[in-house]
């Protein structure tokens, strides 16, 4: 009696568990790369919203565990450099990484991990070791995966769940409700936080990730943002600068494009030449005034 | 920064790192450079935003001192600097073909006056 009350009780704790784990209610964790890739699908989106899609196609958030190649790198140096050089991580050898391991750097690269098995992960390392090998077939393998149109209009755009609710399957989150000519996602919610900074924040960083068994911390530009910015009294939301004023839309991007940087820093320098006198020395000088304004919402550069 | 004479000759360099500088492992007084091992920072030396960060420098014109029976003469070697100023990008450290970028160059022409007491 007493062994059939714990297993009833280890059913009821692990059961829930192991059925909400996933993203949505129901929902199977994908078991390979094609899978996870399959269960975020955006390709339909390009069908009535193309300009759109091709512009997330030219943003990092398009190959978001590739990166330039240094993300995956990156990825890799976590398991060489951090995780088997830890004595309670339990990775010895690149076969011993699981998602949790991995959610170090996907947390933000790849959110939807979350989402999948132990076997994802494998093949995510794999990839990660023969593109670092030269294997050109790999890139394209991690290119599966990104944040695209289903992490930020379904998976991550409701925070507050409680309040909101969770996101629900088929439903596409955006800035109004009604129906959504697309079988697979046939219904439009409104997001509350759609056009708000916290939005990007998820991701973009306030520092240790608290979450995690063994923090990471990789960018922290929401900190900056919420404590440098914000609290000095600014207004302006991630959106509008990095969407709606600089016209790249989804093609998010920062410093690379000279728009931006254009517009995120002002340079001012003043010089001339004078000499200088101490007795009968003089010291014959240039006098330098370098002003570099941030004109952003966050430190720069991010770190 | 780079000062050079009008010969070509760079007689002042200088350069200045302005980046947050990340915590290892949230302890101590060691910096942490991969995102798997940095929690905490140490120090924020990035540019912060709504603000202006001056920097000033003084850059001597070459010269030597010479002796002119018993005075010691200070003889100006060049009245001309061209001074570049620039704003690099170095998302990973370092210049690097695939990452690094100028984000700002300036570049100032200054002279002394060779006459004058």
């Amino acid at each position: 009696m007493r062994l059939l009350r714990f297993i009833s009780v280890l059913l009821f704790i692990v059961l829930p568990m192991t059925v909400f784990a996933a993203h949505h209610e129901g929902m199977k964790k994908a078991k390979t790369i094609d899978e996870l890739a399959a269960m975020y699908d955006s390709s339909s989106c390009k069908t009535c919203h193309e300009k759109i899609y091709q512009d997330w196609e030219k943003s990092t958030h398009s190959r978001s565990i590739f990166g330039t190649g240094r993300t995956a790198a990156t990825i890799k140096t976590t398991i060489e450099v951090g995780l088997k050089g830890w004595d309670y991580s339990g990775v010895k050898k690149p076969e011993d990484v699981k998602v949790k391991h991995l959610m170090i750097c996907a947390k933000c690269h790849l959110p939807q991990l979350q989402d999948a098995e132990d076997s994802v992960a494998q093949e995510i390392v794999k990839a990660v070791y023969a593109y670092s090998a030269g294997d050109e077939k790999a890139e394209s393998t991690l290119k599966k995966l990104s944040i695209n149109c289903m992490v930020c209009h379904n998976r991550n755009a409701i925070i507050h769940k409680w309040v909101d609710g969770f996101p629900e399957k088929g439903v596409v989150y955006g800035s109004k409700d009604g129906v959504h000519a697309d079988t697979a996602n046939p219904k439009m919610k409104k997001s509350p936080i759609m056009g708000e900074s916290i939005l990007c924040g998820q991701c973009h960083g306030l520092g240790p990730n608290f979450e995690l068994e063994n923090p990471s911390q990789c960018g922290t530009l929401y900190g900056s943002y919420l404590w440098a910015y914000q609290a000095e009294g600014g207004t302006e939301k991630c959106q509008d600068c990095h969407m709606r004023k600089s016209g790249l839309g989804h093609n998010m991007q920062s410093y690379r494009d000279p728009g931006m940087g254009k517009a995120a820093v002002k340079f001012d320098v003043e010089a001339y030449g004078h000499y200088w006198r101490d007795g009968a020395k003089i010291v014959p000088q240039a006098f330098v005034k370098v002003e570099m304004t941030n004109k952003t919402g966050h430190t720069i550069p991010d770190g | 920064m780079t000062a050079k004479t009008p010969d070509g000759k760079e007689v002042f360099k200088k350069s200045k790192i302005y980046m947050p500088v990340p915590q290892q492992l949230g302890r101590g007084d060691r910096m942490g450079r991969g995102p798997y091992e940095k929690s905490g920072m140490i120090r924020e030396s990035g540019l912060p935003p709504h603000k202006t960060v001056t920097e000033k420098f003084e850059i001597n014109f070459p010269f030597e001192d010479v002796k002119e029976g018993d005075k010691s003469v200070r003889k100006i070697l060049a009245h001309d600097m061209t001074i570049d100023i620039e704003l690099w990008y170095l998302p990973f450290g370092v210049k690097d073909e695939e990452n690094s970028f100028l984000w700002q160059k300036v570049t100032k022409s200054v002279s002394i006056s060779k006459t004058g007491k």
